[in-house]
């Protein structure tokens, strides 16, 4: 009962907000909305973390993995939802470009996210993923700019026929669950297949065909480096909380169902196959993302490059496997959606008060919005992994997990593109931050919304960096223990 | 139940056949309103080899499947694209970035690659070889119309092609998946075309044509 | 009887052609609601043309009054390989399907050369146009052909057929669709039928085959459009034969030549309504688009040569 909460509440809050056509009251309801989102979904991880395990009818599920994917959506939301309430001040007043339709998409949106993580069919998961494009689409689109129509174009064409191809990828593991005798309603049930899994095994080439389509697909969701090509154009196109929410908790998402898929397909063929194409992909990712990092001339594209080079590190912690590697791929995850948000946040406001994105456009920031590029700063350190950030345990975790099962090409690639990510953020902040600025410190105060989102996030990044508080440890195993 | 039982049996050894030659005829096809006539007609097959299938196998579920498709790929969305063409008064040509002829060699080579592809698979399931690689030419046919076809209405159409080869590959495999997911997964593809559609009527509004090869802005 | 019955068919095709073009003539006559001309007319035509004067330009030479003779002894000659009314064929033994491909080919080289050798402009351009239209549609033609005969095993029409007549008409087979598919586009572009041609043009820049008959008068010009005439009943005839077999005799009873000669009669009535109805529905393509229609028609082919390898039937 208790796992319908949280999706009754989106699903309701979003039609109770488009009925109030006050875009602050709108805001007021939508708050409130998230207020109580948070709370559903802490509860469920509370019971989770006291129960081991909930099971609502057959489709719905939830354990270690997916409490702590829904206690990283529940924060983040929860930024956004606080940063979008001051964000929306100046967002215009068209027919459907009203803070109420922005914030019912957003609902919708976060229902759709949260049914990922609380499916406990893959059949479900991959009609709830599929749900995720359909309604970020809109919002991707919502300020209706060239650049915004071309950008939520290619986003629901490219990332349909990606999920088109992971449901492919599904039915073949239907097919190879019916052939090793499971009955039709069990064979698409996560818990079942993690069962009998080994005799499903017992014919590897059906299973790695469906592994190879499953992660093109939702690798193309999660932006992996040959299907990226709707990342960038998305993320730097849409309002920046929606960004935000994209970067930091949808690529999450696509994630944590690549991660479901692998753990059957490892439990059924051996590890070697699953991880290694995981591996592939990561590195991939990674060096590309980070190799075009340094010729970005937009922010937001900027960032969002930085989201697929990311991607592409937990992919390759989940690919190295053993303790450590998914140690810091789940940490990783979830202190670079605290970054990412930091720094979209950022970067909204660096917009709103230039009236720029472009790198060049923007210079001496550190004199005309002081405490912007402080966060800025803070984000942009922690990204790139340096000390007292939170971000730097996650990657020490994945490279020495490399450096124990001896793979140099990783540990070299990895360290080699982190130096020069380093470098290409210096130099594109430095720009940015210093120099003579065209305004002056006019209205670049942070309004209390904005304060708070980016407060909150720096400080976690900071407090994580330090030592990672029990209970997020406790629930940190709990997650690696599903996967193990 | 003579007659019904010869008719199944055929219709489920020969409608590969048809499939084949919608495929050809769809690369060659110059104009927007014949594709959607083409996949119509196309989806009438797969609702024939549903339906076939659901007699045989006497599964009850698969026939809801059959009408299902009948009243969405075979009536409902060829009915919405001709709406959408005459709402959005765009020129009706396809746009192909290839000329028939070669269209139609690149489609006969990707027929030759799906027969490939089930001899070296095919061992593991027990299909005729026919219907899966019907299936899977579907599938590479609706990639090519996607990535040749400049017009935002022929990817639309390419990416139900492709939807209809994953549905008949999944159904000749399992015959069929959970009804529920089924259902499931129709409406997704419902959704999916009405968000698409709402965004041609955009583009169509801010840029006044409809060739996605001018949407190139966003570089880099 | 075998003899009779093989020399009927080669009779049924030559004189029988005139009527083909008027039965088709009446029927666009009647799809137009005109009242058209009579079916007969044709004939009536080929009597006045044969009674008329045969001039020839002045700078012409032997091959001008030659090319009508050849190519209607040639075209005669392919009658003797189709067979109608059973599986079999006047010389039907003594060739194969390149045999008949290679005789219509070589009625209409020498169709091009009298037209070049006329000196007109227009016998010019139709002879080049109709180089590239036969060039192109020679490869479907024998992919198609070749198709079949993998699949019956054998090369000559009349094993051809008589492996079609013993197979079961409700197994659809994919090469046969294939094959039908583009001989059917062939035969349209051969016999210089819409959309590659329109036999009924007047205008002297749109024409490929008229273009190269205009320069003949008399009895080349009754010959040539009697050749004209036998080539499309022999692709007619073609096709029925070799997609839709059924009906023929079986032995050489007189009654079974009788049945079968009726059954032909009904196809043929069939595929011309069909042929009328398609060269009233489509327009005329435009010259450089009608190698696309023939490239289609070639990787259809190809795609049915490809289907005997994987096709085991």
């Amino acid at each position: 009962m208790l796992l319908l909460v949280p999706l009754a509440i989106p699903v309701l809050g979003a039609g109770l907000i488009l009925c109030f056509r006050n875009p602050r009251v709108a805001t007021r309801v939508a708050l409130l909305l998230g207020a109580l989102e948070i709370g559903a979904l802490g509860a469920v991880v509370w019971q989770v973390h006291a129960r081991g395990e909930l099971r609502q009818g057959l489709y719905l599920r939830a354990d270690g993995l997916s409490s702590f994917f829904l206690m990283g959506i529940a924060f983040i939301s929860g930024l956004v939802l606080v940063y979008a309430s001051g964000y929306l001040r100046h967002m215009g007043e068209g027919r459907f470009s009203s803070p109420r339709w922005f914030y019912a998409l957003v609902f919708l949106f976060l229902f759709t996210m949260i049914s990922v993580c609380l499916s406990a069919n893959l059949g479900f998961l991959w009609i709830m993923m599929e749900g995720t494009t359909l309604a970020s689409a809109l919002l991707v689109g919502f300020y209706n700019t060239e650049g915004a129509l071309e950008a939520g174009w290619k986003y629901l064409v490219v990332c349909t026929v990606g999920i088109a191809f992971a449901l492919f990828g599904t039915i073949v593991l239907y097919l190879a669950a019916v052939k090793a005798g499971m009955s039709p309603a069990a064979a698409l049930d996560w818990v079942s297949l993690m069962d009998a899994a080994p005799r499903i095994g017992l014919d590897p080439h059906l299973v790695k065909l469906a592994f190879v389509f499953v992660i093109v697909g939702y690798g193309t969701k999660v932006g992996f480096v040959p299907m990226h090509s709707w990342l960038p154009d998305a993320h730097a196109e849409a309002p920046t909380p929606i960004s935000a929410l994209l970067s930091a908790v949808l690529l999450n998402c696509a994630m944590y169902a690549v991660m479901r898929y692998d753990a059957i397909v490892s439990r059924a063929v051996g590890p070697a196959f699953s991880h290694t194409l995981l591996l592939i992909f990561g590195v991939t990712s990674m060096v590309v993302a980070g190799l075009l990092i340094l010729v970005q001339q937009n922010l937001k594209r900027l960032m969002a490059y930085s989201s697929i080079e990311h991607m592409g590190i937990i992919a390759i912690g989940l690919g190295l496997g053993g303790p450590l590697g998914l140690f810091g791929a789940l940490l990783h995850a979830f202190n670079h959606s605290v970054a990412k948000s930091l720094l979209f946040f950022g970067a909204g406001n660096v917009r709103h008060h230039v009236h720029t994105l472009r790198i060049d456009g923007i210079r001496g920031i550190s004199r005309s919005m002081p405490q912007t590029s402080a966060a800025l700063l803070v984000g942009g350190l922690a990204i790139v992994g340096l000390p007292p950030f939170s971000l730097f345990i996650s990657e020490f975790a994945i490279l020495s997990e490399a450096f124990a099962q001896a793979r140099y090409l990783v540990v070299i690639l990895f360290l080699v593109v982190l130096s020069v990510v380093f470098g290409g953020f210096a130099f594109h902040f430095f720009r940015m931050l210093c120099g003579e600025p065209d305004r002056d410190a006019e209205n670049s105060r942070l309004i209390p919304s904005e304060y708070i989102a980016m407060g909150i996030a720096g400080s976690c990044l900071l407090f994580f960096g330090a030592r990672i508080p029990y209970l997020f440890g406790l629930l940190l195993r709990e997650a690696m223990a599903v996967l193990q | 139940m003579g007659l019904v039982g010869i008719a199944t049996e055929k219709i489920l050894s020969s409608f590969s056949v048809f499939l084949f030659l919608t495929i050809l005829l769809l690369a060659v096809a110059r104009r927007i309103s014949t594709c959607v006539l083409l996949f119509s007609l196309q989806s009438a097959v797969i609702t024939a080899e549903v339906l076939a299938t659901a007699f045989q196998e006497k599964l009850v579920g698969v026939y809801v499947v059959g009408l299902l498709v009948f009243a969405i790929k075979v009536v409902a969305i060829p009915r919405a694209f001709f709406l959408l063409t005459k709402r959005l008064k765009t020129v009706r040509d396809v746009k192909a970035s290839t000329t028939p002829t070669q269209s139609v060699f690149i489609a006969v080579a990707m027929i030759y690659l799906s027969y490939a592809a089930v001899h070296s698979y095919g061992q593991a399931v027990q299909v005729p070889d026919d219907a899966l690689a019907a299936a899977i030419s579907l599938i590479l046919t609706g990639a090519f119309l996607m990535v040749s076809r400049k017009k935002a209405l022929m990817q639309m159409l390419g990416l139900l092609v492709l939807e209809n080869g994953i549905f008949l590959a999944a159904l000749i495999t399992t015959f069929g998946m959970p009804l529920v997911i089924e259902i499931g997964i129709f409406f997704d593809i419902l959704m999916g075309l009405l968000l698409m559609g709402i965004f041609t009527f955009r583009i169509s509004d801010t840029f006044e044509h409809l060739d996605v090869s001018k949407l190139r802005r966003l570089r880099g | 009887m075998k003899i009779t019955a093989e020399i009927l068919q080669v009779l049924i095709l030559i004189l029988g052609a005139p009527l083909v073009r008027g039965i088709i003539a009446r029927m666009k006559a009647l799809l137009q609601r005109r009242q058209g001309a009579n079916i007969w007319r044709p004939y009536a035509e080929l009597f006045k043309l044969l009674r008329k004067e045969d001039l020839v330009p002045p700078t012409s030479s032997a091959v001008f009054r030659l090319a009508p003779i050849v190519l209607f002894g040639a075209t005669a000659c392919t009658t003797a390989f189709v067979p109608l009314v059973h599986a079999s064929a006047l010389l039907g033994s003594y060739g194969d399907f390149f045999l008949l491909v290679y005789l219509l080919a070589l009625g209409r080289f020498f169709l091009s050369l009298g037209a070049l050798d006329g000196g007109s402009a227009f016998g010019g351009m139709g002879a080049s146009r109709e180089a590239l239209v036969s060039s192109l549609a020679e490869a479907p033609f024998l992919l198609g052909l070749v198709a079949l005969a993998i699949s019956a095993s054998r090369t000559d029409l009349a094993g051809i057929v008589a492996w079609t007549l013993a197979q079961n008409i409700f197994n659809i087979s994919v090469v046969h669709i294939l094959v039908l598919t583009s001989l059917a586009m062939v035969a349209l572009a051969e016999t210089g039928r819409m959309p590659v041609d329109n036999p009924t043009t007047h205008l002297e820049l749109t024409m490929i085959h008229e273009g190269m008959v205009l320069e003949y008068s008399g009895p080349s010009l009754a010959l040539i459009e009697w050749a004209g005439a036998i080539k499309l009943h022999v692709m007619l005839a073609l096709l029925i034969a070799l997609f839709c077999p059924w009906g023929m005799a079986s032995t050489w009873s007189g009654l079974g030549i009788t049945l079968a000669v009726l059954l032909y009669c009904a196809k043929a009535a069939a595929l011309l309504i069909l042929l009328s109805v398609i060269e009233s529905a489509v327009a005329k393509l435009r010259m450089y688009l009608v190698p696309d229609f023939l490239g289609v028609a070639s990787a259809v082919s190809a795609l049915a040569v490809i289907f005997t390898t994987w096709v085991k039937r």
